[in-house]
């Protein structure tokens, strides 16, 4: 399977920026975005799509860290 | 050689001098009356000729700023000749010791060594490369347009290396570098030989797991390197450094290097 050209690359691109933006803007829920979703799924590989999909979740996590800080997961309780 | 002969003038010229001067004072202890342009203190020099007294400074001037011109000379040559051990030493340890063997996207065989003496901005990546290695290129295209605009630079040459040759073959390459520079050269092998040439600087490169489609993600190092005439690692460029700052970067390279 040849590698996207150019042109295919910023058409996958484009639709992954109007995935995320609808996203972002319905607070993540999915069937909000499902049109994007299967437009985006049409014009990226299917490795992108698996890429793209992680890429956001650590983007995302990252944006956490940064914006309220590392939480602890809460550990067994100590009884006292 | 030189710096020998500089170093004994100096001992000559000061050994001189400072005979000269007790010889003076000896003189003056001795004989004061008869000698008071030639004694020392400012009693003298008010009652003596002052343009002698000028004269002797002027003489002490010269012969300080000799000394002390000898004196930075010697130490320059010093740092200069310590500056040179360093980089050589430098140069035994730098990345990029070995000599790539590789196909270029248009068929060529192509060795470090046509590359030598020319200045090179290498990239490792691979044509299915979701975002990362396309926004790279493209950076990397960037710097090299706009060293290019300037005329009194030396030409750089961009070069991609595949780390994934079982995709990359030549009619993959000479596709996917029509898209970048014009003078980018895309280049491939064997898996032997492209493992060579990442090993030569120490890229990392490991393919993830295969889909139905047979389709996969290469995880690799993502450095721009700056190759020198000589063939070595100079520097390195990571995602956080924009095309201005890469351009500044390897132009400051460019001016300053001293070929050994």
């Amino acid at each position: 399977m040849a590698a996207p050209n150019s042109a295919e690359r910023k058409a996958c691109w484009d639709a992954r920026d109007e995935l995320w933006k609808c996203l972002d803007q319905n607070q993540d829920r999915a069937s909000a975005c499902q049109q994007l979703q299967s437009q985006f799924e049409g014009r990226c590989p299917a490795q992108w799509v698996k890429y793209f999909t992680k890429r956001r979740d650590f983007l995302k996590y990252k944006e956490r860290m940064e914006t309220d800080g590392f939480s602890p997961a809460e550990g067994p309780r100590q009884p006292s | 050689m030189l710096t020998a002969r500089c170093i004994v003038g100096d001992l000559h010229r000061g050994g001189r001098t400072l005979g000269l001067l007790s010889g003076r004072q000896q003189a003056g202890l001795l004989r004061p009356p008869s000698l008071p342009h030639l004694g020392c203190g400012r009693q003298m020099a008010s009652v003596g000729s002052p343009v002698k007294l000028r004269t002797r400074m002027g003489v002490t001037a010269l012969v300080g700023a000799g000394l002390f011109a000898c004196w930075w000379w010697v130490d320059s040559e010093k740092q200069q000749e310590l500056q040179r051990k360093r980089v050589s030493q430098l140069k035994r340890v730098a990345l990029g010791q070995g000599d790539f063997s590789l196909v270029d996207h248009q068929g060529q065989r192509r060795t470090k060594e046509d590359f030598l003496g020319g200045w090179v901005l290498l990239y490792f990546g691979f044509t299915h490369c979701p975002d990362i290695c396309p926004d790279e290129l493209d950076k990397l295209s960037a710097v090299v347009a706009a060293l290019d605009r300037d005329a009194s630079l030396p030409p750089v040459q961009p070069l991609f290396i595949t780390v994934d040759p079982e995709r990359d073959d030549v009619p993959a390459l000479a596709r996917y570098v029509k898209d970048f520079h014009p003078r980018l050269i895309g280049l491939t092998g064997t898996s032997e030989e492209v493992k060579r040439a990442g090993r030569d600087y120490r890229v990392y490169a490991s393919a993830g797991p295969k889909d139905e489609d047979g389709d996969y993600i290469v995880d690799h190092s993502i450095l721009i390197y700056l190759i020198s005439p000589d063939g070595l690692f100079l520097d390195y460029y990571n995602r956080m450094k924009n095309q201005d700052q890469i351009t500044q970067s390897v132009r400051n390279h460019l001016q300053n290097y001293a070929k050994l």
